[in-house]
């Protein structure tokens, strides 16, 4: 496989995953905080910095989210902000062009009947009212692509590529999205005064991240700050965990590795794998801001040390 | 039989006495290779025709089939027009096109491989100097170089119309890289669900076997002492019009999709770079410009192209296809010769008729052309797309003062043939709904190889969509119609 295309595809698989959290985030964040506990988070201020801090990396200022209608479309629909959904999914659809000769047709129709879905819809009506009917279906368009990805490709290097993007961005969107939501519950005090036992942001949190219900059901209880961040980043059977999509990323890696150098991307995802595998959440609470850091910063020497091995040649 | 004019889809086709119509005869008949056809469009309601012309439209664009409009402040997506209403060919009319074009494009080869080595044709005066010293794309580079196999032209696109004396007639041979295959297989697969039931009516040849004989000729021109060929496509990029074409092609062979940027050349060897690191290339199908594929032997400000790629293609260790520095043989002058070129080459008649073809480099000929321009089409002999024709019955008299002017300051870069009267074919009209005579003309895709030849049993009739516009290139808004070329 050309380097230039499995750079495309890994991209492709990137952006993917990347306009799904996005979407789904705002559509989670923005109808929870309608019925918010406290004054603050229920404010339109409060959800709107937060949708806006999870794409851009940046604390809003408060004169730049008076506007809700402008937040939205900036973050949904603008063409001009490099982070909106419309772009992400471009970006997605251009890596996806760069490399089409590699994907099954039904594959790559379904991009392009997502793509047209995407860039038709009707931005008055996105801001007005139809921010749950586009958010949803753009997840569920990614949900089919996901689908399509599995069920239509041969199970190769192209598709270890596709899914090492995806599981790493996985990773890096979740983990964003915990510190996104981490920001939120330390500027929210909530009635009982504690925003680190029994938050409603880790509710959110969890919903943001489609493992509400399911982290109930593993650990039988209203969900805390540790029992959140222990299913979320540690706990490998939950999907969407840090360290599920590690697992998954090592999985794809040894696809793609002929044999495992000491400097190759398969030893250093291994690596933090096991340290990964062997760390309890009780060591992280203290400093849990640094260990959001930690990973952040991992995940991109991941990211780079793949880039140096497959795509510069 | 009902007149067809009573029939709501059809109750604006005007029939025009000066073309031939490939649907209905003069006396407004249908001809019989359509009447099948004909009577299950006819219990069509308009409404079902656009319902179904919608369909036709959104797989297209789904398929990605599609090109883009740069406008003031966006890039939209727009798809070719396809139209329903198919072009049937008999069995007997085809095997005379296809044996016309095979002709056309053995004989080109052999015209190419002449015009690089001995120049026989020119010393013995059959074909004048100055046609060749003054082309822009005869390449002294690729004088005294073999390429492999001997073939210059793997691909030529041929363009026919149908003349109102029924008669087929070549406008002009295509041995660039020509383009539009890709739209004859996606037309095939838009009717084909579109349209299904018509089919069980007509026994049509495949044209989905382009690919699989594509890859064949590759293999067959690959570099001495190579036992398993890589071939390639190598495309400008994403951008390019034609990508939709370069990545089906791709896909369709199987074979790796390659920018300029995936290959390097070392030691005269040519590599691309995959994850693995680099793997040698052999046989290449370009989709570049002659201009752009080496910087370092062509235009120097080419980023689409390899560097060293043809210093390695001399020393015959990678295969282009096409061969550089074919466009000499496909311009517009040189077509007017096709008729001796055959002759001298062969030994053979033309069996596909030449437009007569005034040379406005000849003194005589361009005075004849001056004094009748009102009933000549006036053509560059080097532009390609349709551009800079002027159409002598649609110009002002003022205009025809113009274009003599233009034509006088540079004769040799002008030729002026009849007006010659594309065939018409019914061709649904969104804006009226209802079938209207378009305008069309035929490109056939032949394949050359080591010892191996090929005809597409199919082509591209494109179509004018406008109403009386004679130009039916992509660029000028033109459309295009799956052709069913029938079995004996």
């Amino acid at each position: 496989m050309l380097a230039r295309v499995a750079n495309n595809l890994f991209w492709m698989g990137r952006y993917l995953e990347r306009t799904e959290h996005i979407a789904r985030f705002m559509n989670v964040n923005y109808f929870s905080s309608l019925d918010a506990p406290s004054e603050v988070s229920q404010s339109r201020n409060f959800v709107l910095k937060s949708i806006l801090f999870l794409v851009s990396g940046e604390i809003a200022e408060d004169k730049n989210v008076t506007d809700e209608k402008k937040v939205l479309y900036d973050v949904g629909l603008n063409p001009d902000n490099d982070f909106s959904i419309l772009n992400c999914f471009k970006c997605a659809r251009e890596n996806a062009s760069g490399s089409r000769d590699l994907l099954s047709t039904e594959l790559f129709e379904s991009i392009n009947s997502l793509h047209h879905y995407i860039t038709n819809y009707p931005s008055e009506h996105f801001v007005a009212n139809g921010l749950d009917e586009f958010t949803s279906a753009v997840s569920r368009g990614i949900i089919l692509l996901r689908g399509k990805i599995i069920e239509t490709l041969i199970h190769d290097e192209a598709f270890a590529i596709i899914s090492l993007g995806m599981n790493l961005e996985r990773a890096s969107q979740v983990i964003r999205i915990i510190n996104t939501k981490y920001v939120d519950a330390k500027s929210s005090k909530t009635e009982f005064h504690n925003s680190f036992t029994n938050s409603f942001e880790w509710t959110t949190l969890l919903k943001s991240i489609q493992s509400f219900d399911m982290m109930k059901r593993y650990y039988k209880k209203a969900p805390t700050s540790a029992d959140t961040l222990d299913f979320l980043i540690l706990n490998p059977s939950c999907p969407r965990s840090v360290m599920s999509s590690l697992n998954s990323a090592a999985k794809y890696i040894k696809i793609l590795t002929k044999n495992e150098k000491r400097d190759s991307s398969s030893f250093l995802i291994n690596k933090i794998r096991c340290e990964y595998s062997y760390t309890s959440i009780d060591e992280i609470e203290g400093r849990f801001a640094d260990f959001i850091e930690e990973i952040i910063d991992k995940i991109t020497e991941i990211s780079i040390r793949i880039e140096e091995e497959f795509f510069s040649y | 039989m009902t007149e067809y004019k009573e029939l709501p889809i059809f109750s604006s086709y005007d029939l025009n006495d000066r073309f031939y119509d490939e649907i209905f005869t003069k006396d407004k008949k249908v001809r019989s290779i359509y009447e099948t056809l004909f009577n299950l469009f006819s219990e069509y309601k308009i409404d079902d025709f656009q319902l179904l012309n919608e369909k036709a439209k959104a797989s297209f664009l789904n398929q990605g089939i599609t090109f883009q409009v740069y406008g003031a402040k966006e890039i939209k997506e727009k798809v070719f027009p396809f139209d329903l209403f198919p072009r049937i060919i008999s069995a007997d009319e085809w095997e005379h096109l296809e044996a016309g074009a095979l002709q056309r494009s053995v004989a080109l080869n052999l015209f190419l491989k002449d015009l690089y080595h001995e120049k026989l044709i020119i010393k013995e005066g059959v074909v004048p100097i100055e046609l060749i010293n003054s082309s822009a794309n005869y390449l002294k580079q690729m004088e005294g170089l073999k390429p492999p196999g001997g073939i210059y032209n793997h691909i030529s696109g041929t363009d026919l119309i149908k003349h109102n004396d029924g008669n087929y007639y070549v406008l002009e041979d295509n041995i660039r890289c020509p383009s539009g295959v890709s739209y004859v297989i996606s037309n095939r697969a838009a009717l084909k669900r579109t349209l299904y039931g018509a089919f069980n009516h007509y026994p049509a040849y495949t044209v989905d076997n382009y690919a699989e004989n594509l890859l064949t000729i590759m293999q067959s021109v690959k570099p001495t002492g190579v036992d398993n060929p890589t071939c390639v496509v190598i495309t400008p990029g994403i951008y390019n019009s034609a990508y939709y074409e370069h990545s089906y092609l791709a896909k369709a062979m199987g074979i790796e999709l390659v920018e300029g940027r995936d290959l390097f050349t070392e030691n005269d060897f040519v590599y691309m770079k995959t994850i693995y690191g680099p793997k040698k290339v052999d046989v290449i199908y370009r989709r570049i410009d002659d201009a752009f594929i080496d910087p370092m032997e062509f235009n120097p400000d080419s980023v689409l192209g390899v560097k060293g790629l043809f210093k390695s293609y001399k020393k015959g260790n990678v295969c282009l296809v096409n061969a550089p520095g074919t466009g000499v043989a496909d311009d517009k002058a040189i077509y007017t010769y096709m008729p001796q070129i055959i002759k001298y080459y062969l030994g053979e008649d033309p069996i596909l008729n030449n437009v007569h073809t005034y040379h406005c480099s000849n003194s005589k000929e361009l005075d004849y052309v001056l004094n009748n321009i009102a009933n000549l089409v006036i053509k560059p002999v080097d532009e390609s797309g349709g551009y800079g024709i002027s159409i002598g019955n649609k110009l002002s008299k003022e205009e025809i003062e113009k274009v003599k002017e233009v034509i006088k300051e540079n004769p040799r870069k002008y030729i002026a043939q009849p007006i010659m009267s594309l065939s018409t074919h019914a061709t649904y009209i969104d804006e009226e709904q209802n079938f209207e005579p378009r305008h069309i003309d035929l490109r056939t895709f032949t394949l050359l190889g080591q010892d191996k030849q090929f005809v597409l049993k199919g082509g591209l009739t494109r179509v004018a969509l406008k109403r009386g516009n004679l130009i039916v290139n992509s660029s000028q808004g033109g459309g295009s119609k799956d052709t069913w070329v029938l079995k004996k």
